[in-house]
Order: C-alpha cells, then structure tokens, then sequence
C-alpha cells in the first residue's frame, strides 16, 4: 500500500473507487500530502465528502472521523457541524466541480459569506462524470460530451471571460486557489494554505476525466492524452478579468488571499452569543 | 412552574430549550416564523445558536450538522418550506441523525393561504424522503399546552430512535393563544410526565448495527470514535457499499426500529368508546377540539357517536380501527387524506366516511348533523360549493 494512504486511510478504503489512471487518486495523494506535511492526524481533522467521482474515491477513507452529504447541500451541513466543534478540528470537504459550481453553489457562497471555517477541495474532472461524461459548467465551451452531441452550446463558468472564482471572492472566502492535478508541489501547498486558514477556503484542481472527457471530447481516451491537453492549456492567473483562451484555459495559481481579513463564522456567533449572555448577566 | 399567556410558536419555542435544543436554523415562513424569532432571542441567553439559513434545505441540512456534532437541533417550517426538507430529511433518516422538525400547516396547495390552517401534509410528513425503505415518527399536537409536550416528547423520541421527528401541528395551534404552564424544574418536568433524553455518542466501530434495536447512540463526529456517516447504504462500520444484503439490513432497521417499538410513540384519545359507538368522528390536531364538542353534544342527544383524536400519526395506528364502525374523518382539507389511512386500516364491515373543511373550522352543528345523516344510513354527499361533507 501506498506509505501514505497506510499512514491516513482505512486499508480496506484504497485505492478506491476511481478508474485506472484516474487523476482523483493523484489529488487524493496531494491532499493527504499537504496533512502530512501540516503533521495533522486521524483527531485533528473531520473529513467530508459528497457524491460523482469525487465523493465515492474519498468517502470514509480518512481514519479519522468522515461523513458525507448529498449532491450539493454539504456546505450547509459542515456550516452546522462547524457550530459543534471546537475551533481546533478542521473541516476538510472534498467535492466535485458539480456539487460546488452548480447545485452546491448557493450554499458554498453562503458559506463563503458567512466566513464558514472549511476547506473545500473541488476535485474538477470538468464535467458530469460518474453519470457516463455530461457537460457542467466547468467543461470548456464547445465541448461534444453524451449530453452535448453537437458540442456545448452555453457558457460555462470559465467561458467569455467567466470565473466562477471570482464570485467566490466576491461572496467573502478567505482563501482561494486553482491548479491542475499536474502541478504537484503548488497543489500541495494551496491546500497547506487552505487548511491552515480561519476562514472560509477552497481549492479548485483540475484534473479532467479521460475515460469520458477525453473519449467524447478529445477523441482521445488515454491518460496521456488528457494529461498532454491539461498541461497545454495551462495558464498562470494574471490580475483582471480572465481571458479568452481558446478553446479553454486552466488559470492557475493563488486566486485570493485575505486570510484574516475577516472574522470567522463561528467566532462571530460565540461572541455575539456571549454579549448577549453578559448583557444578561449570565457567564457562560 | 411559569404560567403565561401565549402562542403555540413560544409553546414550541420554550418546549425545545427544556428538552435541550441549542441550535436553530431556519427561514422565515407565515405561521412558523415566531418560532425562529423565538429561538433567535431565547437560544443565546442559554448558550445555544440560532442561525438564519439561505433556504429551507439549508436550514435542515444546518441542524443535521450541529446534531452530528453533538448538538441537539431544530427547525420549523410551513408546506412550502416543508417540501424543501425533503433533501436533508431523507439524510437523517438514513444516516439515523436526531433532529426535530416542526411544520405549521396552512392552507394549499403550494403557497395556497398563508394565515389560515390546513391539513394537506399528513402524507407528505410520512413520505418526505425518496426512496421509501424507511418508517418514521409523526405527532401532532391540537392546543398550545400540548405542543410544549409534544415538543419535548419528540426530542426525547429522536434521540431514542435516532431519526429526524416531525411535529405536525396546524396555523391554529402555532398562531393561537392559550394558557402555558412552562415547568422550572426538573420535579415539574416529571410531574408533567416529560421526559428529556441527553445526547449519547456512539463509541464505534459499528455504527449501524444490523438490529432493529433503539436506544443505540447516533453517530458523533469530534470525539475521536473514527466516525462514519452518510446517506448511502452503510456497512455496520458506516462504509458506503453496493451490496444488497447491506442494503437490507439497513432498510429493514430503519424500518422496524420504530415499528416494533412503536408502543413507546403510539399516543391517542378516546371519547365515548366504552360504549360500542355505530359513528366514530376521527380527527388530529385543531378540527379534533370541534369534534370533541360535538361527540359530547351528540352523546347527550342520546346518539349512538364516539370520537377519536390521533395524537401520534406515524407509524399510522391501526389498531385503533380493528372495531366495526362507521368512521368519519374530520379533516382541514378538501381532498381527503386521513381518510384513506382509516379506509385501509378498518376492520371489514366497516365503512369510511369524509368531512372536509380548509382554512376555518368545521362547525359542532355541522360535525352532529353528518353524524345523524350516518346513523341513518344516509351516504354524505357534497352539494354544491356549500355543504362539503361527502
């Protein structure tokens, strides 16, 4: 076994449920990475996950303590599991680029807005995968995917100038990063930064689905095809709008950074909570 | 013991902060928003937090997540914020997270009227999830008084079980005015035959036993038990797993942990029964107020009537219609639900009859009127837009 999916995971968990080659068990290993290398274990960190590719590969794979959310809704349950915990525990959820960037997305910007203390790792295989490869909003414009046979014909989230990262910024997250599976050490060290952030924080690596991604929309369904085209339309963030690079681009790099900038959801209430006990004379 | 004047929403509101609930998240909705006002002033001056959700979803899915924390937890709704449970219901009834829902029914459908009562969601609260594979645990209060009970009951209930419980109530009993004796103390609190369970944690590994056992802890996450928690079909370890045999256990717990301790849930009232009654008035929650009434009047008319008040609705008393009789169901909709409930239940030879009414009460006059025209053996017909007892 892997030494450190032996160190972190539940044996009978790994290598999980992605397919051979698959770019989620690289994150997976990033991830877990990056909690090496911050020298947190099983005690410090509650692990969530959701459901797609994303939520099946991660789920109940932590040794430590691990639950799941329906498609979308997750933010809102870590916000109320935040309320429970003490400060100490992390919240790490990993999710997929639909559940954050399309059902998910009012709740991950009321999270955002709320300064929700999570991290959020949005697993990007551009697209609905573990369904058989449908478009979302993060697959490139113009794509052929099963649900797009003529190719896409809306614009996503990263089209004409689009990043569904700056309406993420705009709702008050702390922290925020995009990357490409590819670009290990950056990976590691975003969600390092995100981990370590009081705040809300999210991380979004793309890693593409070859097996339908690259099928359907390269005509290509290798590893080292998608790897190739990932690698090719890769980009460094530049300040400003995003540009249009056709026929998509990956912007990577520290999207945002304001950690400390505002005070943390739960901060807030347990203060606001306990003016209101002093106000009346109670001590909590 | 504090005597006040006041609302069923404080009713609720002081109910749940007796029985321990520190989290609130909700959404404004008419009748249930006094609730979360009530729990946005009441819950910091007890340590407890109140949050105000983008959504109804969220707001469930908000209290799911302070329950698995450890914190025990409660939302409050009306029929269109209801149905947005839907989602996070079905996850804490399969993931068996202890939550408490309130819905304060108004008048559908939809948006429908919102300051008047309704009784449209009695299928609704027992098939909120998708899915099916699962019972649950449904009570309704009809005064203010004992929607302070109830409230406390159906905490100590989710925690036993470790399932989501609904309050049904309806617009009258959460916007009414009545006398509430709230009690201080804990002597007060067994006086009054409440009962208030403290939140357990599960020491692990095997979160889901495959038993239909109650009393088992639910899962916590925070205290270092290598937790498991979701809402697909779990191992006993709380894995996620394909398998079918897995698949059974687990419906067949969350099914028959309540069915075969549904002795510990069932709750009704009775009157007249003794006494082998031909038409027997069913009902829940506020029409129930009009048919005792009207029980008592026809009684004293010498008429051969008794009534019946559902207190607990799921799991669905069928026990209660094993007599030969003819039923009537008083009911806050036009469309008949509870009658069908009583339709299936009833021995053979008897028959099931509907009174509907929506938005106001039906009147005592009207309720021994339909009871005479059974007693004659008339069918009840609904004539024209006046009269809808049929």
């Amino acid at each position: 076994m892997d030494p450190l999916a032996g160190k972190y995971l539940r044996p009978e968990k790994w290598p999980g449920t992605a397919c051979p080659g698959c770019g989620l068990r690289l994150l997976h290993r990033e991830v877990l990475t990056a909690i090496d290398a911050l020298g947190l274990g099983p005690s410090d960190l509650v692990w969530g996950t959701a459901i797609g590719c994303t939520g099946r590969q991660t789920y109940a794979t932590w040794r430590g303590d691990t639950f799941a959310g329906t498609h979308g809704r997750v933010y809102a349950l870590a916000t109320g599991l935040r309320l429970a915990l003490p400060r100490e525990k992390r919240i790490l959820l990993t999710v997929g680029d639909g559940d954050a960037f399309t059902i998910g997305l009012p709740h991950l910007l009321a999270a955002a807005r709320r300064n929700v203390d999570l991290t959020v790792v949005v697993g990007d295989n551009l697209g609905y995968q573990s369904t058989g490869g449908q478009y979302g909003v993060t697959t490139p414009a113009g794509s052929r995917t099963d649900s797009s046979p003529y190719g896409t014909w809306e614009p996503g989230w990263s089209d004409g100038g689009l990043d569904v990262l700056g309406i993420v910024r705009e709702a008050g997250a702390s922290f925020l990063a995009r990357h490409t599976v590819l670009q290990r050490d950056a990976v590691v060290e975003s969600v390092k930064a995100a981990l370590g952030t009081r705040g809300f924080s999210l991380v979004q690596v793309v890693y593409g689905c070859h097996v339908h991604y690259g099928a359907q929309a390269l005509g290509d369904g290798t590893v080292g095809a998608i790897q190739g085209w990932i690698r090719a339309r890769t980009v460094p963030l530049e300040p400003g709008p995003a540009p249009e690079v056709a026929p998509a681009g990956f912007r990577t790099g520290v999207f945002h950074d304001a950690r400390g900038a505002r005070p943390e959801f739960t901060e807030r209430l347990r203060d606001h909570v306990a003016a209101v006990r002093a106000r009346a004379g109670r001590t909590s | 013991m504090r005597r006040v004047f006041d609302t069923g929403n404080a009713a609720i509101t002081e109910a749940a902060i007796v029985a321990g609930c520190r989290v609130f998240a909700g959404y404004p909705i008419t009748p249930a928003t006094e609730i979360a006002e009530n729990m946005a002033r009441r819950l910091p001056e007890v340590g407890g937090y109140y949050v105000q959700a983008e959504d109804e979803c969220a707001a469930l899915h908000l209290c799911n997540g302070a329950s698995l924390g450890g914190l025990k937890a409660m939302t409050a709704t009306s029929g269109p914020g209801f149905i947005l449970f839907a989602d996070p219901f079905g996850w804490a009834v399969s993931a068996e997270i202890p939550v408490v829902i309130v819905d304060a029914q108004r008048v559908g459908p939809v948006s429908g009227i919102t300051g008047a009562p309704g009784q449209g969601e009695l299928y609704l609260s027992r098939y909120l999830a998708h899915g099916g594979n699962y019972e649950t645990i449904v009570l309704a209060p009809s005064s203010v008084q004992e929607a302070f009970r109830l409230t406390v009951r159906a905490f100590a209930l989710a925690e036993r079980f470790r399932t989501p419980v609904t309050l049904l109530a309806d617009q009258m009993v959460t916007d009414g005015w009545e006398a509430l004796a709230i009690p201080e103390t804990s002597d007060e609190r067994a006086a009054m035959g409440l009962e208030v369970v403290p939140r357990r944690a599960h020491p692990g590994p095997d979160f889901y036993p495959a038993s239909d056992a109650i009393d088992v802890p639910p899962v916590v996450l925070g205290r270092g038990a290598g937790g498991a928690c979701s809402d697909w079909t779990p191992t006993e370890r709380g894995h996620d797993t394909e398998e079918v045999e897995a698949q059974h256990k687990h419906a067949h717990r969350l099914i028959h942990k309540i069915r075969r301790h549904r002795h510990l849930i069932d709750e009704h009232e009775a009157w007249g029964l003794e006494d082998d009654p031909e038409v027997i008035l069913v009902s829940y929650g506020t029409p129930s107020r009009v048919v005792k009434s009207a029980v008592a009047r026809a009684r004293a008319e010498g008429l051969r009537v008794g009534g019946l008040r559902l207190v607990s609705l799921w799991p669905f008393p069928d026990h209660l219609f094993a007599r030969r009789a003819r039923y009537l169901s008083v009911e806050l909709n036009w469309d008949g639900q509870l009658v069908r409930e009583i339709q299936r239940a009833m021995s053979p030879g008897s028959s099931a009859h509907f009174f509907g009414r929506c938005g106001e009460l039906p009147r005592v006059a009207e309720l021994c009127e339909a009871s005479r025209a059974l007693l004659r053996g008339e069918r009840l017909a609904r004539r024209g837009w006046e009269l809808e007892a049929y």
